[in-house]
């Protein structure tokens, strides 16, 4: 990215698309005025005779794909029970005259396609056919006039008072990948794919609102009416994003990184101060660990931005080189949300931004290879067991809260599934997230924790600005890693299999157990037996740990692919414990209280859980007592 | 008034054996609901080596893991909660008239005299409660209103912090009237029991008055005070006791709980030495309308 529009450096991606886009942003009806120029340069090898463009606010309307999903399945904001309409969250993309330079104005042949669903009243795709085929390595542009209704921020785009976070606003062409054009509709549960390219965005809009957007700020006018308009370029990026707000509180720093040094730009609530240092030191940390796990960032910028307060449906959310956090103004120091949310963010700078996979149909490649590496840098920054909370009363690490998120929907759906095609969003959360989280981190068992992170490290390295597909990933990760691991990836991405190894039984007998002679410790001979059972349905070498009352412990070794398996030992001591998965490393078993058994009963847990149950009981029973 | 309110606690302190069965209760009813919970529980956890997650510290997955577990059947265990709630309260119900006798007369009661009387107002005691039913529900979808009000500020008003602030507020207040509300049944309460007076709701209309103008509702407020100070105490202690503590952790909660049954008591206790010091003329009552205006508001 370079310092002015201007200034253009070496390309890092095929730069498929160069948009230019000038707008006027109304503040009060929160609405954008815009000129939108797309240089399309045809890359494909492919003559093109149609091209497919997004219109994503047109899903906030009561009859679209997208609005009928959320209600029928949920979106990542509410669920399906608590889904409804309110006409403050109609959002549009009005596309006032579409030309095509040197063909002419081409408005009226614009048709609105619903190729996944076949809604006819959703508007989110539409089709525009050139009057001449664009060849192999020939260019078309496009001139589009378009109005972006924002909504009341809804689902990561809208505004809030005088806040906006404008994602997914203006008319973008879809991606040309495999012989086919890949442009679906705006469902629930998806998010977005683009080309990579240029942008160069001037917007105006009221003076001395804080502006924050994707790239780097190229200009900066007032215009002595009350307005100014800022400028922005952004290159070898597949998306553009920006916000404003008068309110906002600019905070800025920079990081040195193995390869340039970054420029950080915070955009804060004034009430969100507070966070700040959490959402900086985060950052930061995450950065680092990216730098030297996974590879360098080359863009010059990140900038955060703090949505304002009951604008959390903008928090959260990942555009290129621009990323939106999350945190109030109460925020609990034990409670990580905040820098969870801005590691997970940048993340996506990374698996989203530069790996630019079909997020509406392979999910799990962003936001699961992102929420695995998550685990890692949240594991080193703030403790394995403490990165998701770390009070007092209760902690939390990220294994855990994956998997509590994934255990109970363990079998709906595959990885592999369309976005669209979950059960239902909490499914979709569940699976693309955490169950891919918890892939990975099982796979370090498997062949080790380095080897995954080099792995990942020559996956980026092979695929940074491109667009892999689930293959491409098996692919570089069987050869980086020198494995076939072709039959894990069979069952933890394309099948819906559920790891669940258990103690199925366990003890010591005497191997004279018809004998009358008393037991004499050390000498008497027992029968120590374990069965272990594959209860799911996931086949995963198992490692079986038993532990003896003469303090010794074997390691045992199973391939688990038959339903049990027996262990024996004939030994001069007695079977004290046992325990499958003794590294603790295969996070996809969704019961982990069956791996292991012990001879002897430790009922401290169950006392102390047992006693908070009596004494909720027993405040319920005082609360109640208020009637007597 | 400070008097009085030592002078209550002093009719708590001495009739002691009053909070310690009603403890008793508490706990064993508490202890009775968990019993199917604390079987499972035991069946999950006793020999499984994921259960030091629960011991050592307090694993939040590890718990939730637990939670979702099908054997556990969390929902139909909480309906067991509900029920000995409910048993709970009819106990304390049954036991009322009983209760405000040992208070109005300071005096202890054997067991068959403490029975009698429980019984002879148990009916009176549950209509009371019914009744009670009105205003508390009253005040309970109040401050639900308030609080999806609140909740609204929170996002749209451009004050961040309003909507706590109405919420915690509004809070406080239903507090103080659910407190007032008591104070109301609990002078019904010992008027009814100190004249076994049967017009219950005339004599629940009659003590709405005294609510107000016995200058008892300061006393209450004291004793509320007192009730939170020992709760917020109690649980801050709790907080920084290691994990490992469980023994020390349910000893601090019970003195909690115990704590809280004295307060209550105490309040009953306040209200029927209010009521038993007054001449039964200074008690509004249907008969005495007159009396009630006039003599009603001094304190004894």
């Amino acid at each position: 990215m370079a310092a002015s529009g201007a200034a253009q450096s070496a390309p890092l991606s095929d730069r498929v698309v160069a948009y230019r886009i000038e707008g006027v942003y109304n503040a009060k009806t929160h609405a954008l005025d815009a000129t939108e120029i797309l240089t399309y340069t045809n890359k494909t090898g492919t003559t093109l005779d149609r091209f497919p463009f997004h219109l994503y606010l047109n899903a906030f309307q009561p009859k679209s794909t997208w609005e009928t999903e959320a209600k029928r399945i949920g979106q990542r904001d509410t669920t399906e029970e608590s889904a409804r309409w309110e006409d403050k969250h109609y959002g549009s993309n009005e596309v006032k005259s579409l030309e095509i330079v040197g063909a002419g104005d081409v408005t009226k042949q614009m048709k609105f396609v619903s190729p996944d669903d076949g809604n006819v009243d959703d508007r989110t795709v539409f089709e525009i056919v050139p009057p001449k085929p664009v060849k192999p390595g020939e260019s078309i542009q496009f001139k589009i006039h378009f109005v972006a209704k924002f909504p009341e921020v809804v689902a990561r785009s809208g505004y809030k008072r005088d806040f906006l976070m404008a994602g997914q606003w203006f008319p973008k062409v879809g991606v040309f990948l495999n012989g086919a054009w890949n442009c679906h509709q705006y469902h629930a549960t998806t998010e977005f794919f683009a080309d990579f390219g240029t942008f160069d965005v001037k917007l105006t809009l009221p003076a001395k609102w804080n502006v924050g957007a994707s790239g780097v700020q190229t200009g900066a006018r007032d215009n002595g009416d009350g307005t100014q308009t800022v400028s922005f370029h952004a290159e070898d990026v597949h998306d553009f994003a920006w916000t404003t707000d008068p309110a906002t509180i600019v905070v800025e720093d920079s990081i040195k990184l193995s390869s340039r040094t970054v420029k950080i730009r915070m955009l804060m609530q004034p009430a969100h101060m507070a966070s700040a240092p959490r959402y900086m030191a985060a950052l930061k940390g995450a950065m680092r660990k990216f730098d030297e796990w996974i590879g360098p960032y080359p863009y010059p910028q990140i900038t955060v931005v703090d949505p304002a307060h009951g604008a959390s449906a903008a928090g959260g959310m990942e555009y290129p080189t621009l990323i939106t956090a999350d945190t109030s103004w109460w925020m609990p120091k034990s409670v990580l949300i905040p820098e969870l949310t801005v590691e997970h963010e940048f993340g996506h700078q990374y698996w989203y931004g530069m790996v630019a996979t079909n997020e509406f149909e392979d999910a799990w490649m962003d936001e699961g290879i992102n929420s695995y590496v998550q685990v890692k840098v949240m594991d080193a920054l703030y403790g394995k067991t403490t990165s998701y909370v770390n009070s007092r009363l209760y902690t939390l690490g990220q294994r855990g809260a994956y998997l509590t998120d994934y255990a109970p929907v363990a079998d709906l759906d595959p990885l592999s599934r369309k976005g669209w095609l979950f059960v239902d969003d909490g499914s979709y959360d569940a699976i693309s997230y955490s169950k891919s989280a918890l892939m990975m981190v099982t796979l370090e068992s498997l062949i080790g924790e380095k080897t995954v992170m080099h792995g990942l490290h020559e996956y980026f390295e092979r695929y940074k600005f491109k667009h892999p597909n689930p293959a491409d990933f098996t692919a570089a990760m069987n050869e980086a890693v020198g494995q076939n691991l072709d039959w894990y990836w069979k069952q933890s991405i394309y099948g819906t299999e559920t790891l669940d190894d258990c103690i199925l039984k366990a003890g010591s007998e005497r191997v004279d157990w018809y004998s009358k002679a008393p037991e004499e410790k050390g000498v008497t001979v027992y029968h120590n037996e374990v069965i272990v059972q594959r209860k799911g349905t996931f086949e995963l070498p198992v490692v079986l740990e038993a532990k003896f009352d003469d303090g010794s412990t074997v390691r045992e070794h199973w391939d688990g692919k038959d339903r049990w398996h027996r262990f024996v030992w004939d030994r001069k001591a007695k079977l004290v414990s046992a325990e499958v998965d003794p590294e603790h490393g295969y996070w996809l078993d969704r019961d982990r209280y069956n791996n292991s058994w012990t001879e002897k009963a430790d009922r401290r847990a169950s006392g102390k859980v047992a006693g908070y149950w009596t004494l909720l009981t027993q405040w319920l029973e005082q609360a109640l007592s208020w009637l007597a | 008034m400070n008097g009085s309110v030592r002078s209550s606690a002093g009719l708590v302190w001495h009739h002691q054996r009053l909070v310690w069965w009603i403890f008793a209760v508490n706990l064993v009813l508490g202890w009775l609901s968990s019993l199917p919970a604390r079987m499972s529980l035991s069946a999950v956890l006793d020999h499984s080596l994921e259960s030091s997650k629960l011991v050592t510290g307090f694993d939040g997955g590890a718990f939730v893991m637990l939670m979702q577990r099908p054997e556990l059947r969390v929902r139909s265990l909480a309906s067991g909660v509900v029920g000995t709630s409910l048993i709970f309260l009819v106990y304390l119900l049954f036991i009322d008239g009983g209760v405000f006798t040992v208070y109005l007369e300071d005096r202890e009661l054997n067991g068959t005299e403490f029975f009698q009387d429980a019984a002879l107002f148990f009916w009176r005691m549950l209509r009371l409660a019914l009744y009670s039913i009105v205003p508390f529900g009253m005040l309970v979808a109040a401050d639900n209103d308030i609080a999806g009000y609140a909740r609204r500020l929170s996002t749209d008003a451009p004050q961040e912090r309003l909507g706590l602030i109405v919420n915690v507020g509004s809070k406080l207040i239903v507090l103080l009237l659910a407190l007032l509300v008591r104070l109301w049944f609990d002078l019904a309460q010992a008027q009814v029991v100190r004249d076994d007076e049967r017009d219950v709701f005339g004599t629940l209309l009659h003590s709405f008055k005294l609510a107000f103008t016995s200058g008892l509702y300061v006393k209450y407020l004291g004793i509320g005070s007192f009730a939170a100070v020992t709760f917020a105490a109690g649980v801050g202690m709790w907080v920084y006791l290691p994990h490992p503590a469980t023994g020390a952790s349910f000893v601090v909660l019970e003195l909690v709980t115990i704590a809280q049954i004295a307060s209550r008591l105490w309040l009953k206790a306040a209200s029927a030495r209010w009521v038993g010091l007054q001449t039964p003329d200074a008690l509004p009552a249907p008969w005495n309308e007159t009396a009630t205006e006039t003599k009603s508001t001094t304190p004894p």
